[in-house]
């Protein structure tokens, strides 16, 4: 009904610039434009109807359209809907109007296709180039289909360093990574910093972009993407094990039965378990506070023990394939599991109770790294981020899958926006979590774990899917296609949209202060593998003495 | 209050006592259905190529020698121990073992290779029964993988009509 409200509400606006629409389920929404109205109508729906933005996808569809195509998502969060912008661009000249003045949180998915498709976005605000090297030759794309999964392209330049932009005046010039002991993965900052005041800042990252999606397009099939999915990340593959199978499922219309839809929400979760506990451990470690460190590894280890017990392995899980899961969930390990969380939710009870009043903590991380409301629209920030700031949003609710329709849980939000109310979030999510999974487990009906497939998949089909992983949305789109392979397989991690905030987070903050604003939005390079900055106020030169440091420290930490 | 904050905290960790394990001194017993690597029966096997074909990190090869004579080489090393080569042998000639602790310097350690004496099904691989049409093999006939250089032999196709094929690129191998 939703989807067709909105539907109603576009043609009434747009008329024939909308060609057709595809509402293939009540939660979802396909759109096929006209090139010139896409801008249009993704600033009416970004503006007017108060979408989110969730991500832009290029693709090459010459072998079957003879044109290349362009689509954008959006997420109406509270109406439970899932909308995907879709328009063909003539093969002999692919480019678009940029949408990105109006939808800033656009930026990095257009300069995307641009590097990967070679899809222009014509007036862009900031063209610079996000994934390819420098030294990668104009010309050359590699998502285009004509372009071979091995093939590196004649005139490559791997010396080639990147040109980065100057420093605005009066800034010196403090470089942060590619490799620093706050940095699990390489990311390289180039902090523009005023005394000890950050300016502003120029991010290069996308070092381990390992072309994962060219893979699946070209050598990998339906089945074997999975096990490839679930090494993007490292600590939330499940996450995209799951949204790879969902994303297919949805195009296909297949359904899981209802045991693996529940053994894929308990997996989730026990995912988000291990994730939060490591995260808040790595928090205060980044904070210099070893003790919590230590012991929110301690905590968290019986949680991937169990997850060993039920699928084999600590971390890869291995779990679904198209159509269900892999691993069962046994009487026996109901009964461990259960012990598990108990004895998980006595000592994270202690853990909460002692840090909600440690002045030190406290210090370091309230009003450190703000995101307010206005930001988390803006740039579409997610997850623990834009809950901290106020924004109720979590696809475990709005965009139910696997089992969460069926479960009983509440969003945690907090509302300062600071590095503390992320915080405050993840360590309480914990509880949820736990709850989640007691939920399911007594639910668990029998029944198989893999739907029948007696056909091979539709060729041509749509499917979005939004898992939320412990640090937020992940979005995967998928176009299904020939030999048993996606056209087109899109991944949008949450770390993608949140390093998007990251300058306007760490904007007129202490230095000390860069490593745990970063570190709070739990980055995730090799998801998100794939620039930015923002220009700054040039402010004229100030010498601090000791004295005036000590000062200024004291007066911030009062 | 802080310092009550403190006392808190110093009370988790004390009250944890010690918790490592002495492992690798002593080895920790790993779960009954845990992932090692892939151990396969030679005795078992059919030569299908169904493992060879389902493999995500494509680490089983097939060499054709002859009509009779088939070779299968797991190469071990991309391997994942997902377990996928497991789930799809119509023989149950690969378990997964409970062997993980697996570094060493010489590569060849890890690897098996399954010479075997075809006698019908080589051209068409039709005793791999797939689970769904998922899995259907995707090269099927003669395959002549290779195996010195250890990778697919893989024909990159240009997709577009009427543009040339590429060929394979030369790998630099270790």
């Amino acid at each position: 009904m939703v989807a067709r409200e909105k539907l109603n509400q576009l043609k009434a606006r747009f008329g024939p610039a909308i060609q057709r629409a595809d509402l293939p389920a009540d939660d979802r929404l396909y759109l096929f434009v006209e090139p010139a109205a896409m801008a249009d109508i993704c600033q009416c729906l970004f503006g007017e109807l108060r979408a989110r933005y969730v991500v832009g996808i290029g693709a090459d569809d010459r072998p079957h359209s003879g044109s290349f195509l362009v689509a954008h998502n959006f997420a109406f969060d509270t109406d439970h809907l899932l909308g995907s912008v879709l328009t063909y661009l003539p093969a002999d000249r692919p480019a678009l109007p940029s949408i990105a003045r109006h939808v800033p949180a656009a930026n990095w998915s257009e300069r995307e296709f641009r590097d990967l498709v070679g899809i222009e976005p014509v007036g862009h605000p900031f063209p610079k180039r996000l994934i390819l090297p420098d030294g990668w030759p104009e010309d050359a794309h590699p998502l285009r289909k004509d372009q071979p999964w091995n093939e590196v392209p004649a005139g490559y330049d791997a010396d080639r360093e990147f040109a980065f932009d100057d420093p605005p005046e009066g800034c010196v010039v403090v470089p942060f990574g590619p490799f620093h002991p706050t940095l699990d993965e390489p990311a390289h900052f180039r902090l523009y910093v005023e005394g000890e005041v950050v300016r502003g800042c120029e991010y290069r990252g996308f070092m381990v972009h390992r072309g994962i999606e060219k893979l699946a397009e070209s050598v990998l099939t339906y089945n074997d993407i999975p096990m490839a999915a679930e090494r993007i990340c490292g600590i939330c593959g499940c996450v995209h094990n799951v949204a790879y199978a969902q994303a297919v499922e949805r195009a296909a219309t297949l359904h899981p039965p209802p045991r693996a839809e529940y053994i894929r929400t308990v997996m989730l979760e026990l995912e988000r378990l291990h994730s939060h506990l490591l995260w808040v451990g790595l928090a205060c470690h980044i904070v210099g506070f070893d003790t919590l460190f230590m012991q929110s590894f301690r905590i968290r280890e019986p949680v991937m023990w169990i997850a060993e017990r039920i699928s084999g392995n600590r971390k890869t899980y291995a779990l679904c394939v198209i159509g269900g899961v892999r691993w069962d969930i046994t009487p026996e390990l109901k009964a461990e599991l259960r012990q598990v969380l108990t004895q998980l939710e006595t000592e994270w009870t202690a853990v909460t109770h002692a840090i909600e009043s440690d002045r030190n903590l406290q210090q370091r991380m309230r009003g450190v790294g703000i995101a307010d409301a206005d930001l988390v629209r803006k740039w579409a920030l997610l997850g623990p981020v834009a809950r901290a700031a106020g924004v109720a949003i979590d696809s475990r609710r709005d965009h139910p899958y696997a089992a969460y329709d069926r479960v009983e849980f509440d969003v945690i939000t907090a509302s300062d926006g600071d590095v503390w109310s992320r915080v405050v979030v993840r360590a309480l999510e914990v509880f949820q979590s736990i709850r989640i999974i007691r939920q399911c487990l007594d639910r668990l009906e029998p029944g198989p774990l893999q739907a029948e497939i007696h056909d091979e998949l539709p060729i041509g089909r749509i499917g979005l899917s939004s898992v939320e992983a412990p640090r937020g949305e992940s979005h995967h789109f998928v176009m299904t296609g020939e030999n048993h392979r996606p056209r087109r397989w899109r991944v949008r991690a949450p770390t993608y949209q949140n390093l998007q905030g990251i300058p306007a987070m760490i904007k007129d903050q202490q230095l000390a202060d860069m490593t745990i604003t970063l570190g709070s939005i739990d980055p995730c390079f090799s998801c998100t593998d794939r620039l930015e900055a923002i220009d700054i106020r040039s402010g004229q030169l100030r010498v601090y003495s000791q004295e005036d440091l000590l000062k200024l420290a004291k007066d911030q930490w009062q | 209050m802080s310092i009550l904050s403190k006392i808190r905290e110093a009370w988790v960790g004390i009250h944890a006592g010690r918790v490592t394990l002495p492992y690798p001194a002593q080895p920790r017993p790993v779960a009954a259905n845990f992932r090692g690597r892939p151990i396969f029966d030679p005795a078992k096997c059919i030569g299908c190529g169904g493992c060879a074909s389902n493999c995500p990190a494509r680490e089983i090869l097939v060499l054709d020698v002859c009509q009779e004579l088939r070779i299968l080489k797991y190469l071990g090393r991309r391997c994942t121990f997902c377990g996928r080569c497991a789930d799809v042998c119509p023989e149950k000639a690969i378990t997964m073992s409970h062997d993980f602790e697996t570094a060493t310097p010489a590569i060849s350690d890890l690897q098996q290779q399954i010479e075997l004496f075809m006698s019908t099904c080589q051209r068409c691989g039709r005793c791999f029964t797939e689970p769904t049409p998922l899995e259907k093999l995707k090269l099927s006939g003669y395959r002549f993988d290779d195996l010195a250089n250890e990778r697919w032999v893989f024909r990159s196709k240009s997709f577009l009509e009427g543009a040339p094929p590429v060929e394979d690129l030369p790998l630099e191998l270790d």
